[in-house]
């Protein structure tokens, strides 16, 4: 080893060799006893008794996990406090939804979570706390550099006293080392020539920072914005195959050649043809329109114009609010032919108590969110998107109460415009044929029937006999409450 | 520098010598008059009608506590051979010899089984018909159900939950469990004696058919005892909870035994500050375990929200009494230990951790009185605690079972003396 002029190294400590653990630990008993405090001890294997000889404290360590966890404790709890229960930062607003009829904020639910974070913490504390009191990261140490000291990892015990320490003295301390029976002793040296980082490395370092920025930016530029553009298509063969679908245009098969001349997957199907299981040719079942009624042609022609002016008035869910009179109607509002709809139910829709049953089931999953269960058009999805509207934050047509006098009806609202609204929606309210079938909307009729009749919610088990008569002799009544 | 001990026993004393002899006639008279004191004074409980309602609760109460610190240091052994410990060899007797006690404590558990089998329903409410109809349209009504003709959960519940088998089953449970205390306990004192390796290896060869068998036992013997006083209720985790209270309760009851043995004078070099460490640990982490188990259980209860769970919550978080009794298992059975046996000076002082084994046991014993006595009062599940009833008993069964692990002790050696890992554990070292 050839260390020259103090320019070019410098020196560091000074490295002592023993041959077995016990003259190590003697060595690091004696360097204690003289007061040295500066040095630290390497082995290849954890010697008994070492940490006391060398003089090391029981590690702060568990002190700091325990703080990091107490912390956690706070951090856990309080995250789930803003992100549940507060609701009202202009910034990142939290998430306050009702989940299971619990509390927004309630500690069984967040216990979880907390612990979770706990562990998590805790493990970082002390994996990182680790790095901190042991000086890490050490980019480069001068003692990896010394050839002797690559035995610390095989057969070789080392002890090493710096130049740090206020006790050391050059000639003394090797003198000692000697004396508690170093078989070799060597001055470990630090290279002074190539000490400085490259000087790119701090560019490129800043550089890496801001690069790293950049993400969280753009998420926070693109929160809450619409994007006209399509989406990124990172594996296009797999969001466009190369295959036939059923009635879409069909892929080439070579350069400009298809399978068919007007390029489509398959040939169009024959005119008149029902698709399986979808013939519904009874029109009072599946339509709620009377079977002897036919369509007028010069009713039906205008019907683009006037449509406008209906939904645009106030009333939004149910019938148009002029009043039911002549069959021919000026041309600018077009008449709705109320006749058309069946006014009874048609046969196979038995009503009886298990249909009713099964209405008011079907209508609290699908009508009651915004009809309410009482069908008075307080639903909760009405009442929150009312709270909206009332703050600009959405646009609502507030959810028809089923008691409104024109709703109630039976002739303005006979059943099967009732059956019809269920099916293909009306103004505002969207079409349900697809997510109930044809025999539970009957059954929803007959409920809404029923409901409208007793005026608030009937209690689960309908006397069968009482049941018949609002759901069917609704029409003459005509109450007026 | 560090010494290397050698696997030799030093301390004069390593057994109880003749102590066993005057501590068994004492501890029997205490037991019989504590007992005795209770059974008297349960005459006059006002609920219970003169019908030693209130004795039966209040003694299966302390029949569970008991139970399980003998199944949990069964659970001890089984997983020192099943690990291959070596730093738990000096401490391994005292659970053998606490694990052997299983055998006498079923004779414990004969005023219970016995009216069961009598067809009384003074302990177990699922003895008689009827527990499950009362609420029948109330439940129908909960889960939107019409009043379809289902069978009661009693009678769909009848084929296990009948006195006969219930009989058959607790025997076949207490046969195990002996079996396999007494196999460990013989085999470990015929290697004092011949110093014989293979007998360790046997040992290891049957820890791990062992606890396969100790679990299921354990899972269903926790239904049969103590779950099935409320029929009703549903928990699949109530095994899991009666295991965790019970392995805690064991190294609580190995330290205090340890501590008290050195105290009198016994077995002063074998077991050092390291293995006290190493227990201390162990209460420290089953303690963890407890409270993450118990929270478990209460957290899928309370999310769920199903009427057939909630009620047994219910009933002891929101009547008053039994409240306090729930605040107070969360803040001394899981906290204040937590807390107190956290930090490593703590665990290395043998007086100090060894009271905090006896809290840990007082609240274990709190455990095993809130998991028993709503149930007392079936009808209003009042909070009620007749200290004239419930202390004696306590105390007598505790001096019974002293007598008990006397008579299992008797002047046999407190460790193992010819282990082969006797050596392990004497230089056992924990940083």
């Amino acid at each position: 080893m050839s260390h020259n002029q103090n320019q070019t190294s410098k020196l560091v400590g000074l490295l002592a060799e023993f041959d077995d653990p016990d003259s190590l630990v003697h060595a690091c008993d004696h360097a204690r006893q003289y007061g040295y405090k500066a040095m630290d001890a390497y082995s290849p294997f954890p010697v008994h008794g070492i940490d006391p000889a060398i003089g090391i404290q029981r590690t702060k360590l568990p002190f700091i996990v325990l703080s990091v966890a107490l912390c956690a404790v706070c951090l856990g709890l309080g995250m789930q406090w803003y992100t549940n229960k507060y609701d009202a930062s202009p910034i990142f607003p939290g998430y306050a939804f009702k989940i299971s009829g619990k509390p927004y904020f309630s500690l069984p639910a967040n216990i979880p979570v907390t612990f979770e974070v706990i562990v998590l913490s805790s493990a970082f504390a002390t994996f990182f706390g680790m790095w901190l009191l042991n000086q890490l990261p050490r980019l480069a140490n001068p003692l990896h550099r010394m050839e002797r000291f690559k035995r610390a990892t095989n057969d070789k015990f080392f002890l090493m006293i710096e130049t740090g320490d206020a006790k050391f003295d050059r000639s003394r301390t090797e003198s000692q080392l000697q004396q508690w029976g170093a078989v070799a002793i060597e001055e470990c040296r630090q290279d002074l020539t190539d000490i400085k980082l490259p000087s790119w490395l701090k560019l490129g370092g800043v550089l890496l920072a801001v690069l790293l920025l950049l993400p969280p930016v753009m998420i926070y530029r693109a929160m809450g914005m619409t994007n006209r553009h399509p989406r990124l298509h990172f594996m296009p063969d797999m969001d466009w195959q190369h295959k036939f679908k059923a009635q879409r245009m069909s892929p080439a098969l070579a350069e400009g050649s298809y399978l068919f001349a007007d390029l489509r997957s398959a040939r169009a199907p024959v005119a008149g043809s029902v698709a399986w299981g979808h013939l519904d040719t009874d029109g009072e079942m599946y339509r709620g329109i009377k079977k002897d009624w036919t369509p007028k042609v010069t009713a039906t022609a205008t019907v683009g114009p006037s449509v406008s002016t209906s939904t645009s008035s106030q009333d939004a869910a149910a019938a148009p609010p002029q009043e039911p009179t002549e069959k021919v109607a000026p041309p600018a509002v077009v008449e709705e032919d109320l006749t058309k709809y069946v006014t009874e139910f048609p046969e196979g829709v038995n009503v009886n108590a298990e249909l009713l049953a099964r209405g008011q089931q079907r209508f609290e999953i699908y009508c009651s969110v915004c009809h309410g269960y009482a069908g008075n058009g307080d639903g909760l999805v009405n009442a929150r998107a009312v709270a909206l509207n009332a703050t600009g934050q959405a646009t609502w047509t507030t959810a028809k109460s089923l008691h409104d006098p024109i709703v109630k009806d039976a002739e303005k609202n006979p059943l099967g415009r009732i059956f019809e609204t269920i099916s293909v929606g009306r103004n505002t309210m969207g079409p349900y044929k697809d997510q109930i079938p044809v025999a539970d909307r009957w059954a929803i009729v007959a409920y809404v029937k029923s409901l409208q009749e007793t005026g608030i919610k009937p209690l689960l088990v309908v006397d069968p006999a009482a049941a018949d008569a609002p759901a069917v002799e609704a029409a003459p009544t005509n109450s007026s409450d | 520098m560090h010494q290397t001990r050698p696997a030799k026993i030093t301390s004069p004393i390593f057994s109880l010598k003749d102590g066993y002899v005057r501590t068994i006639p004492l501890a029997l008279i205490v037991g019989a008059v504590g007992i005795g004191a209770s059974l008297f004074f349960s005459l006059g409980d006002g609920l219970s009608d003169g019908s030693l309602r209130r004795f039966y609760y209040i003694y299966l109460v302390n029949f569970c506590f008991l139970l399980s610190i003998v199944v949990g240091c069964l659970f001890f052994v089984t997983i020192a051979h099943l690990t291959r410990a070596g730093w738990s060899v000096t401490v391994r007797r005292i659970a053998e010899f606490y694990a052997a006690c299983i055998t006498p404590l079923f004779i414990l558990f004969l005023p219970i089984l016995i009216p069961v089998l009598m067809n009384s329903d003074v302990v177990y409410p699922w003895v008689h018909g009827g527990w499950s109809l009362h609420d029948k349209t109330e439940a129908a009504a909960i889960a939107g159900l019409p009043l379809a003709e289902r069978p009661p959960i009693e009678v769909m519940k009848a084929a296990y939950l009948n006195p006969i088998f219930f009989g058959i089953r607790i025997v076949a449970y207490f046969l195990i469990w002996s079996a396999m205390a007494w196999f460990y306990l013989k085999t470990s004192l015929k290697q004092d004696v011949t110093g014989d390796k293979k007998l360790t290896l046997r040992m290891h060869a049957f820890s791990a058919p062992g606890m396969i068998l100790f679990a299921a036992v354990l899972v269903f013997s926790s239904f049969d005892i103590e779950m099935t006083l409320s029929p009703l209720w549903f928990s699949t985790m109530f095994p899991v909870y009666f295991f965790a209270g019970a392995a805690l309760s064991a190294w609580c009851t190995i330290t205090l035994t340890a501590s008290w043995l050195q105290q009198t004078g016994r077995v002063t070099d074998e077991i050092t500050t390291n293995h006290y460490h190493d227990l201390g640990k162990m209460m420290f982490g089953y303690g963890i375990f407890w409270g993450y188990i118990a929270f478990s259980q209460f957290l899928l209860i309370w999310y769920a929200n199903i009427p057939e769970e909630t009620f047994w919550y219910n009933q002891r978080i929101n009547h008053d009494g039994w409240r306090g009794f729930s605040i107070l298992l969360v803040a001394g059975h899981l906290f204040i230990p937590f807390f107190a046996i956290m930090g490593r000076t703590a665990r290395r002082n043998r007086k100090f951790l060894s009271a905090a084994a006896v809290f840990i046991l007082c609240m274990h014993w709190v455990d095993h009185y809130w998991l028993i006595m709503p149930e007392y009062d079936s009808v209003n599940k009042t909070f009620t605690f007749n200290p004239l009833v419930d202390l004696p008993c306590t105390v007598g069964m505790i001096a019974v079972f002293i007598a008990f692990f006397c008579l299992v002790a008797r002047d046999r050696p407190l460790v193992p003396l010819r282990d082969p890992r006797l050596g392990q554990s004497l230089n056992h070292v924990v940083h």
